[in-house]
């Protein structure tokens, strides 16, 4: 307490160092990068990963779910926080595929999880009340859980929890992947399969935010699985080509016309296929 | 009792996150007004701690077919933050420092690519402090 007293505030003078909380400052010459844990990332939301099945006009599947039981017995840190995250993903599905009772039940099941991550503060309560409140509202849902993860990643880095942070977003990740790429007629669509092969560099941003954990932090078994699918995945072949963007200034709007085709085989997808399935088994053991 | 390094460490390591949450709150919770009710929140919290030059960069993939809002903020009033968005190449995409340091932008994607956002303080406006970085989409 008297550390915390001590440790002042306000806005620091210009001498002051900045304290840079986990950030890594590098030098790329005219200016300085800070990079956040080793790595700046975004990683793509779940709730874009369940529009693409959606519109891909595949068949709502629950069975592909993640067991809420199980997802709610996890014993390690790691295991929980990717269990958590997977609900998030499980929760988009259902959502836009406008399963109100599976949201509710998915609700109830990431309420408990975050408690066993000590969570149950991030999550604001009022939002999951406005989300129960709003479950024949698909929109209404998808922003209330997009606002709620955000607040519990806020809480996550603002308390030095980068693991936990870290492994949600794998979790959630690991867990789309599986519902994009589970039904087999999801290889016959070019548009859905053009996505995962999109993945690649959100798989790379994960592998490299779960190797900068320190060690002990770090869970080798999902760490093994993910370089595994990258090594599947860095076979898929890209190309792009720039095109000028369009800004329109009334509507605060830029148009982004450049073109990017990817390659994706089908030995490629069904390998991709099994070691999803093996890596969120794994998880889930 | 003299402090162990241990405990100094742990102390170093307590102000600095009581020290980052304190000054980055209040501007996410400012930032996220800019993320009006037509977006999805993407989930994720975004934040760097600048002073002078020093510049925050994340990479991310857009996807073809949506459109994006980002919302960048520092400080406590709007346009303290300049962003720019560059493609693989490092063709330049959007800088809002060409629309007066506006806040937030939408980018309407029309084919998947990568993006690398570049974020910094306007030095005429602000030597230090947190930048806070968020993102919504909507279909």
């Amino acid at each position: 307490m008297l550390f915390l007293a001590a440790c002042g505030g306000g806005e620091p003078s210009p001498q002051e160092t900045v304290v840079t909380d986990s950030l890594l400052t590098t030098d790329t010459g005219q200016n300085r990068v800070l990079q956040l844990g080793g790595r700046n990332f975004s990683i793509p939301s779940p709730v874009q990963a369940a529009f693409a099945i959606r519109n891909a006009g595949l068949k709502y599947d629950p069975s592909l779910l993640t067991d809420t039981r199980k997802a709610t017995s996890m014993t390690s840190r790691s295991t929980r926080a990717m269990a958590l995250g997977m609900l998030g993903a499980d929760m988009a599905y259902v959502t836009v595929h406008r399963d109100g009772q599976k949201a509710l039940a998915t609700l109830q099941a990431i309420e408990r999880a975050s408690a066993q991550l000590d969570l149950s503060n991030a999550f604001d309560k009022a939002l999951l009340e406005r989300f129960k409140n709003n479950l024949s509202s698909e929109d209404s849902l998808l922003r209330f859980s997009g606002l709620a993860f955000r607040a519990a990643d806020e809480y996550l880095k603002n308390n030095d929890r980068i693991d936990v942070s870290t492994y949600v977003l794998v979790g959630g990740w690991i867990e789309s992947l599986h519902l994009t790429i589970a039904d087999p007629a999801a290889g016959q669509d070019q548009a859905l399969m053009a996505r995962v092969g999109e993945q690649r560099r959100a798989l790379d941003d994960l592998i490299h935010l779960v190797g900068a954990l320190p060690s002990e932090d770090q869970d080798i078994t999902v760490l093994s699985g993910l370089k595994a699918l990258y090594g599947t995945f860095s076979g898929i072949t890209s190309t792009y080509v720039y095109e000028a963007p369009v800004t329109e200034v009334a509507s605060r709007t830029t148009f982004i016309n450049s073109k990017t085709e990817v390659v994706i085989t089908p030995d490629q997808i069904a390998t991709i296929v099994a070691q999803v399935k093996e890596l969120r088994t794994k998880i889930l053991v | 009792m003299r402090p162990t390094i241990l405990s100094i460490l742990l102390y170093v390591a307590t102000c600095a996150t009581t020290y980052a949450q304190s000054l980055c709150a209040p501007v996410a919770d400012r930032c996220e007004d800019h993320i009006t009710a037509q977006y999805i929140p993407d989930g994720q919290f975004y934040r760097a701690l600048l002073q002078g030059d020093e510049v925050a960069d994340f990479g991310m993939t857009l996807f073809g077919g949506t459109t994006y809002r980002l919302a960048a903020c520092s400080g406590d009033s709007d346009g303290l933050l300049l962003f720019a968005v560059y493609d693989r190449d490092r063709n330049l995409l959007f800088t809002n420092k060409e629309h007066s340091a506006a806040p937030y932008w939408d980018l309407a994607v029309a084919n998947t690519l990568e993006v690398t956002v570049e974020a910094h303080l306007d030095p005429a406006r602000s030597g230090s402090g947190c930048a806070v970085l968020l993102v919504g989409f909507k279909k």
